[in-house]
């Protein structure tokens, strides 16, 4: 229990002092029970006032601190680290939003705001009363990693790490590494065939002694977390236990398998998958033959299984058109007199991949046009694929092509074993049934899943360049999180009362996480809760029926006597100076402005500027300086200048001060 | 439904297509060109259907003949597809299948057939030269004669038949309906565009387009005229001052202007410049020779240089030859007929469309 605990109410310019009657609440707060000191603030996140906020502490001898303000989402880790240089557990701070949820929200009554913000004061205050000192929980992990699937990510991953100084399990469900790649003949860019790249690189995995690659092995169970994670591999019948810090996935994907008949696929030999076709491309030498005749003009459909309104591949995989128009030049490069027909929706040979579309131009192959409405139609001539499309290129004439072969050019989907993968090492999937990452952009190689990451194609679409690129953000990732030894992780998790717990296992049920295991102790079963994998979610809280578990930073009696403090009656007088019209906006000194406000006006120099521009001078987040030139324009510190010349954006400058 | 042609690319790269198979269909050709409208979307529609291969659309359209290759949409072309030089090289291909002996074809796609025809005429004329003892006044006279005769011959048997395929394949073939009122009335338009090349005038109008346009009607009534002084009025034996000058202004005009013409082949600046097929070549060479042999014989006439007349004249009658039975029949020359054509039978399309 806290017993000398500071009191900051925040003005926020007049954000908060407009309709919160702050002084008289900081009067009154003065009277609660453990408050020390209790003061209302210009700004409570200026500099000025963090550094009071230190000597209050260390000369008033603090051992807690409330700051209401604004909302937690803005300022949490300010006020912790305030806690911090002061010398107290930045556990012992709350914060108190009395802006966003107390005076804008409630302008039109300044009255019934400040009764409402003495509420949430004062539960506050009775919250932090009960607050503890937490520490980050430190965990020891395994400098090892299992890596799933043996493609080119996965072993461009497996050589990385194991040069990092971590053990490698390489583990591999097929005989032979080297996945899709290694079915490929030569590859864009480099020229290099598939099957020497990765006998390349199964070299290198070999001569790494950090490696051990099982082929012929799968993912039994998986059990464990961020840094002892235990597996389960059986590896060609023999069960093997691994233990180790980290999991990277890199499953890969499967080829889009045509339907039986989708544009003629099984009713002549001669309609056939890319892939097919590549294989058709390296078995050839001096001509391209199929049924014992030489090919002369090749009809290739693209999105082929993709980018289906209403199928279930919604999108574009971004690797096919480049492939097929490869295999294309690669046609003409090794074979004479072949002409190719495009079939395509959109090319999408990006960046560098467009030389090759030039190329194939250069080359003759001509290029048709259809919608997904209008699909090419396929029939079969005496074995021969005859297609007819609209062409969209030529005023949607319909158009006959005597094809020798059509070449499906199929996209990427899922593999169909991704399930139980999921299944095993809880990744969520998505619609597409790939591997979902928590934020495609932020965080793009991250699960939700502590400790288990995804690279390369088994979270979507990739080239074989994307695909290596995850596969070693990864690796730094893991990397970054085994290379101490040991994992720090926040200490707000679920907790056990041992005494009180009866083992009847509910919390266990609706946990998500897996976090809670019955444990053996003093001679009765009680839940234990794994740390690492714990969340902090509370699910476990409310269904415990003796009350045994709770949440660190939210216990019963600390989120009780929050809501006994808000609900306490408050005797708040009508304020003579709280009407709106009559607010005059005090003056404030320079020196009171918070750190980002004098950011903000040093980039001033005379000339009216933007909110990018601001964000270039100053450095600071764009969605920062708005709220920050809100304030500042209500306090007349900044005014409007008008629209910039593209008339894109307002433009700011600063008021006579 | 039409069928692609994958072979028809070939074909007419035969005729002096280059790289329109870059094209990756934006339209800016269409967009840039003046000639083209809501209705003609040229230069576009005729790469698509050269791309593919859609001879039969080919065949029936007049579009390659509408253009007047000022060159700004192989100037613009995001992918240097040369929409411009197919325009050219269709009309190439056009007159080859206009052709009804095939020997245009024959010719504008192999250089070494149109040297042994060439060769071939230079022998003839010599023989004949041989035969009459080189006698300078029957070589004359048979020169007069030829002159006469080919022009009748080749417009009865080549020219005339020519002009009725074309008309079968873009008007009766195509099922177009058209009364003989109408083909009356529009009779108008083939004098109009044939002696003003007005078409020409919806190109772009800078200032070397006009120049190109001044040039061009100048050469063409220049040549229309002299071919009149010279077979007619028989400009080589009259005594006639007045004659005498007109034929030397229309021979020398002739020449400046196709000297002109070559000396833009050879510096290849301007988009429709750049490209010269043998075809070109040799319609505007010859087109020089025959204005500047003529001039020198009249002058050596003039002047009285009667010992050296024997030669100079048997060089341009040889050019007079090679020109009547090769280049007027099957080479460049019948674009002057075939634009002026196309004029006309696309006024009966759009009289009909009108309807």
């Amino acid at each position: 229990m806290k017993q000398r605990i500071g009191v900051y109410i925040c003005h926020c310019g007049g954000n908060i002092s407009d309709y919160v009657d702050v002084e008289q609440l900081s009067k009154l707060i003065a009277n609660e029970d453990n408050v020390v000191i209790s003061k209302d603030v210009m700004f409570a996140c200026s500099d000025s006032n963090q550094k009071e906020m230190i000597q209050d502490i260390q000369e008033k001898q603090l051992d807690a601190i409330v700051v209401a303000s604004c909302s937690p989402k803005l300022h949490t880790h300010t006020f912790r680290n305030v806690a911090l240089r002061a010398g107290i557990n930045p556990y012992n701070y709350v914060q108190v939003n009395v802006r966003e949820q107390c005076s804008w929200a409630h302008s039109d009554t300044p009255l019934d705001a400040t009764v409402k913000a003495y509420g949430l004061v004062r539960a506050g205050i009775n919250r932090v009363a009960y607050s503890e000192a937490l520490e980050n929980i430190e965990i020891e992990a395994q400098k090892a990693v299992a890596v799933v699937g043996a493609g080119v990510a996965g072993m461009r991953a497996a050589i990385e790490l194991a040069r990092l100084g971590n053990s490698v399990y390489l583990i591999e469900k097929e005989e032979q590494v080297g996945g899709r790649v290694a079915q490929n003949g030569k590859l864009f860019m480099t020229g290099e065939d598939g099957k020497s790249l990765t006998q390349r690189l199964l070299n290198e995995v070999k001569s790494l002694s950090h490696i051990n690659l099982f082929t012929k092995a799968t993912l039994e169970k998986v059990s464990g977390s961020i840094g002892n994670f235990l597996l389960d591999v059986n590896v060609d019948g023999n069960l093997l236990k691994l233990n180790v810090g980290a999991v990277l996935v890199t499953t890969g994907f499967d080829f889009y398998q045509p339907a039986e008949n989708e544009y003629g696929f099984g009713q002549t030999q001669r309609v056939i998958t890319l892939q097919e076709f590549n294989q058709l491309i390296e078995n050839n030498t001096n001509e391209l033959i199929i049924e014992g005749r030489p090919v002369k003009n090749i009809a290739y459909i693209y999105c082929v299984g993709n980018r289906q309104s209403k199928g279930p591949n919604k999108y574009c995989s971004r690797f096919c058109c480049t492939a097929a128009i490869h295999s294309s030049v690669r046609v003409h490069e090794k074979f004479n007199g072949i002409k190719a027909f495009h079939f395509y929706r959109d090319i999408r040979t990006y960046g560098k991949q467009e030389l090759l579309y030039r190329q194939s131009s250069l080359n003759g192959d001509v290029y048709l046009k259809f919608e997904e409405k209008e699909p090419p139609v396929i029939e079969v001539d005496n074995g021969y694929p005859v297609v007819k499309v609209k062409d969209y290129l030529t005023s949607k004439k319909e158009i006959i092509l005597k094809a020798d072969l059509v070449v499906l050019v199929t996209g990427m989907v899922a593999r169909s074993d991704s399930g139980q993968v999921s299944e095993k090492l809880k990744i969520p999937i998505g619609n597409d049934k790939f591997f979902n990452e928590i934020h495609p952009k932020l965080r793009p190689v991250e699960t939700v899943i502590n400790g288990v990451y995804i690279g390369g194609a088994c979270q979507g679409p990739k080239n074989i360049s994307e695909s290596v690129q995850s596969a070693l953000a990864g690796v730094a990732k893991i990397n970054a999180l085994l290379k101490k030894g040991k994992i720090a992780l926040e200490p707000i998790v679920a907790r056990v009362n041992a005494e009180a717990c009866l083992w009847c296992g509910k919390c266990a049920e609706v946990c998500e996480y897996d976090a809670i295991k019955p444990l053996e102790m003093n001679g009765k079963m009680v839940a234990e809760v794994n740390v690492a994998t714990c969340k902090g979610c509370g699910i476990c809280a409310p269904v415990c029926p003796s009350d045994a578990i709770e949440i660190a930073e939210y216990s019963n009696q600390g989120i009780e006597s929050m809501i006994a403090g808000f609900a306490a009656e408050a005797e708040i007088k009508q304020s003579e100076t709280q009407h709106k019209d009559e607010i005059e906006h005090p003056q404030v000194g320079m020196k009171e402005y918070p750190e980002e406000w004098k950011k903000i006006l040093s980039c001033f120099t005379g000339e009216p500027l933007t909110i990018p521009q601001i964000s270039d001078k100053s450095g600071l987040a764009k969605e920062l300086i708005t709220y920050h030139l809100m304030t500042m324009n209500r306090y007349s510190i900044v005014e409007p200048a008008g629209l910039n010349d593209e008339e894109s954006y307002y433009m700011y400058k600063p008021k006579n001060h | 439904m039409p069928s692609v042609n994958p072979n028809f690319a070939n074909e007419i790269i035969k005729f002096g297509a280059k790289d329109f198979n870059l094209c990756f269909n934006c339209g800016n050709c269409t967009a840039i060109c003046s000639l083209s409208t809501n209705d003609e979307t040229f230069p576009r529609e005729l790469i698509r259907y050269s791309t593919l291969g859609l001879e039969d659309e080919l065949k029936s359209s007049l579009k390659p003949w509408l253009c007047y290759y000022c060159g700004e949409c192989s100037t613009d072309c995001p992918r240097q597809a040369n929409p411009g030089e197919l325009m050219m090289s269709l009309r190439r291909w056009l007159t080859a299948q206009y052709d009804w002996t095939g020997l245009s074809g024959l010719l504008y796609k192999n250089l070494w057939a149109y040297l042994l025809a060439m060769v071939a005429i230079l022998g003839a004329v010599i023989g004949l030269s041989y035969f009459t003892g080189y006698s300078q006044t029957e070589v004359i006279h048979i020169g007069h004669l030829f002159e006469m005769i080919a022009i009748a011959g080749v417009f009865s048997f080549i020219l005339l038949p020519n002009i009725i395929r074309m008309w079968y394949f873009t008007i009766l073939k195509p099922g177009i309906k058209v009364s003989i009122n109408t083909y009356a009335v529009a009779l108008k338009d083939l004098f109009v565009h044939m002696f003003t090349q007005k078409q020409f005038l919806g190109c772009e109008p800078t200032r070397e387009n006009k120049m190109r346009w001044l040039l061009h009607l100048i050469l063409v009534f220049g040549y229309l005229s002299l071919l009149f002084t010279t077979v007619f009025l028989n400009w080589f034996s009259t005594e006639s001052r007045f004659i005498i000058w007109l034929g030397y202004i229309e021979s020398a005009a002739i020449f400046i202007i196709t000297f002109l013409f070559i000396q833009k082949r050879v510096r290849k600046v301007d988009a429709m410049h750049k490209y010269s097929q043998p075809s070109d070549w040799f319609f505007v060479i010859w087109l020089f020779l025959m204005g500047f042999t003529a001039f020198i014989v009249r002058l050596l006439i003039d002047f009285q240089l009667i010992n050296n007349l024997f030669w100079v004249y048997v060089i341009h009658l040889t050019v007079l030859a090679q020109w009547a039975l090769i280049i007027v029949p099957f080479g460049k020359w019948t674009h002057f007929l075939y634009r002026s054509f196309a004029m006309y039978f696309e006024t009966l399309i759009l009289e009909k469309a009108a309807k």
